[in-house]
């Protein structure tokens, strides 16, 4: 005879494999979104990075520039010629940016009058950046260079001219650049669970209600709770599951495809796996709860959906409000369900140190909520409002 | 054997049930019989323990649900008025889940789906998903699924409703072979005829109350008419003391 718990377990878990939506939502949300959206995000990435790394300018008018294009050369910057139409392709994102040399550029400048040059680019396409600021720095160092040997003709020293010299030290190891920006990976994280148990608890509690199975189950001899934990846990064994595939695909797809083009940029390994199971399994605990005991309350399948994709989009929000508030690292954050274990993540992705306490406040908190809700559940399954549903 | 004495049951402004009092003795087939909204599935879900009472007293083979809801659930077999079937599950499935929720093995399981396939004419169902199953068929799941634990007492609230002539047939020979074993069967039915081809005992309710009960005869003699449907049309017109 096999305990009333497990029988409750096993049942939901046969009743959800064989439910095609569970195979469609473990197809689409976990093998195919995680890692295409890393996929996305690290060539966009990577894409950034070879822009900027050979050095190309594209000039018009380089002949009137000769000087410059001498420059140019000796740095070892590779100048290419710009379109005539390049004002409509700069416009239309085709061409990054481009130096626009006028005709008496070079008269001005063996004069030493001001001599002007343009630098055409179009600031609201943040792919065009890296080849901008790069156009830029080099004009720069020509003046630099061009200031320095006039200064030097005069006999006067070049540091004079510069009272502070600005060097940039940038704390971020590569590892943490990564970090920034696969925010998204602990966002996925903090998803997955929620809709990995969504079908579960709608299903076997307003789903039991609306077609009518629910009242002679409640009929057996077996206690409420037993039925409240059973659903329970079906829902937390299918949050984790599509959690456990979802950063699955992550690890696939850092493997196979970024760790060949971020080496740097992208460290998600199996201890990072292991790390990101141990933080959100705890959450799926408690998001499956709180979703089971939403749709039990819920009055048909519909308005449990309704509900269930609330908590999901209040979840969503809070790592973005984090992200855009800037708000500091605190410790009672550790305490606030997602908001913790968004932090702890992103510890993790950063290759920062854990102390136990900070995996372990957000995992408690969450089972003890995770137990509230369950209780709660077994609670409402004892209204009879609850189980022959409302007015 | 099922006691009910002055049940009574309101939900808001509706008095469902009033002072409601009947037994339905072992070995018996007792009918609870009314029109729409007189209070029997109420009533049956009182037995059940699915709804609590206001008032009144509820035994079960000498269990008081009240105190003793798992007990009392041991000794009832429900087919109850909400019977959903999980359609990704056979049937046989949906039947074996009701059996390991009151403990049996698996041998125990098989065996009484054995018994109970060939009476309800269950037998090409069995191993089917009960997704696409008529009305019909979904019923004869549920029956089974409400006797896999071979119960002491069967309640059956409308067993018959959506059932075509030869499947009501096989349930009538269903429930009188659990009269035969000894079993207190209880049953509702607002079909007059149904209840006169099976019963021994009649309980007409009707506004919350009972109007009358007895054994078929005795239901003719108090209505003072031949016909058992003219009898219950009088009773059930019959307004309560209260009303």
């Amino acid at each position: 005879m096999k305990p009333r718990l497990a029988v409750v377990f096993l049942k939901e878990i046969r009743d959800a494999l064989r439910d095609r939506r569970t195979a469609l939502m473990i197809l689409v949300a976990s093998v195919l979104t995680g890692p295409v959206t890393l996929i996305l995000v690290a060539s966009f990435v990577s894409g950034l990075e070879e822009r900027a790394s050979t050095l190309r300018v594209r000039i018009a008018g380089a002949e009137h520039a000769p000087a410059l294009v001498n420059f140019l050369e000796r740095a070892d910057v590779e100048i290419e010629k710009a379109p005539a139409d390049y004002l409509a392709r700069v416009k239309e994102g085709s061409l990054d940016a481009v130096v626009v040399v006028p005709e008496d550029f070079h008269e001005r400048w063996l004069a030493h009058e001001e001599a002007r040059l343009e630098l055409v680019h179009d600031d609201s396409r943040t792919e065009s950046g890296p080849a901008t600021r790069q156009a830029e720095r080099l004009l720069a160092a020509f003046n630099r260079e061009t200031a320095y040997l006039r200064l030097m003709a005069r006999g006067v020293s070049p540091s004079l001219n510069e009272s502070t010299k600005v060097e940039r030290v940038n704390t971020a190891t590569p590892r943490q650049r990564g970090a920034v920006l696969l925010f998204l990976i602990p966002m996925f994280g903090i998803l997955a669970p929620l809709l990995g148990g969504m079908t579960v608890a709608i299903d076997s509690t307003a789903g039991e209600r609306e077609r009518g199975s629910l009242e002679p189950l409640l009929a057996n001899p077996v206690p409420a709770w037993v039925f409240a934990v059973g659903k329970w846990l079906a829902a937390w064994a299918s949050a984790t599951a599509v959690v456990t595939l979802t950063m699955a695909g992550f690890l696939a797809a850092a493997r196979l495809y970024a760790e060949r083009k971020l080496p740097s940029l992208l460290n998600f390994g199996v201890p990072e796996l292991a790390a990101f199971l141990a933080v959100i399994v705890p959450l799926a605990a408690f998001t499956s709860a709180l979703q089971l005991l939403i749709s039990t309350y819920g009055r048909s399948y519909r308005e449990a959906q309704t509900y269930v994709s609330y908590l999901a989009t209040v979840a969503s929000f809070v790592p973005l409000v984090v992200l855009f508030s800037g708000a500091r690292e605190q410790a009672w954050q550790l305490a606030v369900p997602v908001l913790g274990q968004m932090m702890v993540l992103q510890r993790v992705l950063r290759g920062d140190g854990l102390a136990w306490i900070d995996a372990l406040v957000p995992a408690g908190v969450a089972l003890v909520l995770a137990g509230i809700a369950v209780a709660a559940v077994a609670r409402l399954l004892r209204d009879e409002r609850i189980v022959f549903g409302r007015a | 054997m099922i006691r009910v004495e002055s049940l009574a049951k309101r939900f808001g402004a509706v008095q469902a049930v009033r002072g409601v009092s009947f037994a339905a003795a072992d070995g018996c087939v007792t009918g609870l019989l009314g029109p729409n909204g007189a209070g029997k599935t109420t009533t049956l879900r009182m037995i059940s323990t699915l709804v609590a009472p206001d008032a009144g007293r509820i035994e079960i083979d000498g269990i008081d649900p009240a105190r003793e809801p798992l007990a009392a659930r041991e000794r009832l077999g429900l087919l109850s008025d909400a019977r959903g079937l999980y359609a990704r599950l056979t049937a046989r499935e949906n039947i074996a889940y009701y059996g390991e929720l009151r403990g049996l093995g698996r041998d125990r399981i098989d065996a009484a789906i054995d018994a109970i396939a060939p009476q309800l004419e269950l037998g090409p169902l069995l191993d089917r998903r009960t997704d696409g199953f008529s009305q019909g068929e979904r019923m004869k799941v549920a029956i089974a699924r409400a006797l896999v634990h071979d119960p002491r007492n069967v309640v059956l609230d409308e067993p018959t409703n959506g059932l075509d002539v030869r499947s009501t047939r096989s349930l009538r020979e269903a429930i009188r072979l659990l009269r035969e074993t000894g079993k207190c069967v209880l049953f509702s039915s607002h079909v007059m005829q149904e209840v006169a081809a099976l019963c021994d005992e009649i309980v007409i309710v009707a506004g919350g109350c009972v109007v009358a009960a007895g054994t078929p005869g005795a239901i003719r003699e108090r209505a003072a008419c031949e016909d058992l449907e003219e009898a219950f049309v009088r009773l059930a017109g019959e307004p309560g003391d209260d009303r």
